[in-house]
């Protein structure tokens, strides 16, 4: 018998589930399901949709891996290296993952199936694109019944776009309270007066709402529904999602960062030369770039050709560089939002149904640019601390160190006390140094920071 | 031959309001495109409908 470990979030679905075994991602399907997993394979199903690249491709095994008396077959994706959650993504990349899973559902119609799912959770960002993930999620299609995850895709995709469209505000944090969605009473009450003139909250939410309290259910529902209904509403929740307005400017912090920088031209170029340097010495295949802003570092390590996961705490940052990866087909860069402060947690069922962010998302270098001082200052996070952070993390390490001196420090400093005497070049480097031996070191001519290749002491 | 693997919960309601809504959007459809047929009848049509259109006739 092989050793294997079950997913920890694997254990709703009968139909089957994921197992790690030997480094590699596996999926059992189980008796159960089989004659779904015939229908999907023999329909024509699986191969539109992986031709379209919407579902991720698989290779069926037929070993019985888990020694399981349930056992059908054992199936080996495409593996995902870095896994996000909607909490992590800004709203065009929920808008997106929306709209593919209505694609999903009006192609899987077509060939006799249905999502019994739809949830934010069965869909990854991978190589630039959404791509469904969850092989076993398709069901038999029955034209007489309503969809059986239409509560859930409202209360996952369209209550939150709903909410960050009306309220013109974040609500990541929302999505990671809510695992399960947002439910209908809590987005009725938070949607402003004007947003009920439009038809589509009106029937998806408040409409909901009301039909939510009613206990009458099912018998009659079934005599009633057709293959038509369901594409008209299949039609017209793509046609409220994809009106959303396509580039969502609100100003935020960060977002013009640079643009409103005076020495930022120069600036930019100094640092991005002593980066280039900095990354042709490296081995590393792939890095986090935390504090990416609008990516101009991410695309330099992509230019490298290693993979990129950039974040930022700003979800407009984040927004944009999205637009840019999906415009530009980068396939090697992941946008993500992420507040280093407050980083996604581990959620869900026994607190691991949902890893918290350093859990998935491992890479062999981490790029700290412009960064440090918001953390320290902007955060009151010590030295040490973060010192002892980024070990945990960074076999490999860029970071720019920001002095007091600086002009954005000074701004940070102007309207509170200076309670950071150990805020000091030397400070900095005697805390890293415990962890890491500085590789490189150079001054960005013009300024007086400092940018710092190092090397975690372990990593040799 | 369809069992079907409820192991989600449709939510209660959430079959009935699907019900209403669909009849709800039947009938916008179905005089929207009467409206159409009116319209294609006193002007020359510059364009076909716009998307979304292709979901009333199919």
């Amino acid at each position: 018998m092989v050793n294997y470990t079950r997913h920890p979030s694997s254990f709703k679905d009968p139909a089957g589930f994921v197992f790690e075994s030997g480094g590699k991602v596996y999926r059992q399907v189980n008796q159960y399901y089989a004659s779904q997993y015939q229908q999907l394979m023999s329909s024509g199903l699986y191969d539109a949709l992986v031709k379209k690249g919407q579902l991720i491709p698989h290779q069926q095994l037929h070993q019985n891996l888990t020694q399981s008396p349930e056992w059908y077959s054992t199936l080996l994706p495409e593996p995902v290296e870095y896994i996000s959650y909607p909490y992590e993504w800004c709203f065009e990349q929920l808008r997106d993952a929306a709209l593919l899973t209505l694609n999903i559902v009006r192609t899987a119609i077509q060939h006799g199936m249905i999502l019994k799912d739809a949830t934010p959770f069965n869909i990854q960002f991978y190589k630039g694109k959404p791509v469904f993930i969850d092989t076993l999620s398709f069901d038999l299609y029955n034209p007489k019944q309503p969809w059986i995850a239409y509560r859930q895709f409202c209360q996952s995709f369209l209550f939150p776009l709903y909410l960050e469209h009306y309220l013109k505000t974040d609500i990541q944090k929302i999505l990671s309270s809510y695992i399960d969605g947002v439910p209908v009473d809590f987005i009725a009450r938070l949607l402003p007066l004007k947003s009920r003139l439009s038809l589509g909250v009106w029937l998806h939410v408040y409409l909901q709402q009301t039909a939510a309290g009613s206990q009458k259910q099912g018998k009659a529902a079934e005599t009633r529904f057709s293959r038509k209904k369901l594409l008209d509403l299949v039609s017209h929740l793509t046609n409220i999602i994809q009106h959303f307005p396509a580039e969502r400017i609100y100003n935020s912090t960060w977002s013009n960062y640079y643009e409103d920088s005076i020495l930022s031209q120069e600036y930019l170029r100094e640092k991005e030369t002593i980066v280039r340097k900095f990354c042709a010495v490296t081995n590393a295949k792939s890095v986090l770039d935390l504090g990416a802003n609008d990516g101009h570092f991410s695309k330099v390590f992509a230019a490298y050709n290693m993979q990129v996961v950039a974040t930022d705490a700003d979800s407009r940052c984040i927004a944009r560089l999205y637009q840019e990866v999906k415009k530009n087909n980068i396939t090697n860069i992941l946008p993500l939002i992420l507040d280093i402060a407050n980083r996604s947690p581990a959620i869900g069922f026994n607190n691991r149904e949902r890893a918290a962010f350093h859990e998935r998302i491992q890479t062999n270098m981490v790029a700290a640019l412009a960064l440090i001082h918001h953390l320290v200052i902007g955060r009151n996070i010590s030295l040490p601390a973060l010192a002892e952070y980024f070990s945990q993390i960074a076999p490999e390490l860029i970071i720019e160190f920001v002095p007091k001196e600086d002009e954005k420090v000074q701004q940070m400093l102007a309207n509170r006390p200076d309670t950071f005497p150990d805020y000091t070049a030397t400070t900095f480097e005697a805390c890293f140094e415990q962890y890491f031996n500085i590789a490189g070191k150079q001054l960005i001519s013009g300024t007086s920071r400092m940018l710092y290749h190092m090397k975690r002491k372990d990593a040799a | 031959m369809h069992h079907f693997l409820l192991y989600i919960d449709p939510g209660s309601g959430s079959y009935l309001v699907q019900v209403i809504i669909a009849a709800i959007l039947g009938a916008l459809f179905y005089f929207k495109n009467i409206w159409w047929k009116i319209r294609a009848f006193f002007f020359r049509p510059k364009k076909e409908d716009p998307e979304g259109e292709d979901s009333v006739n199919g």
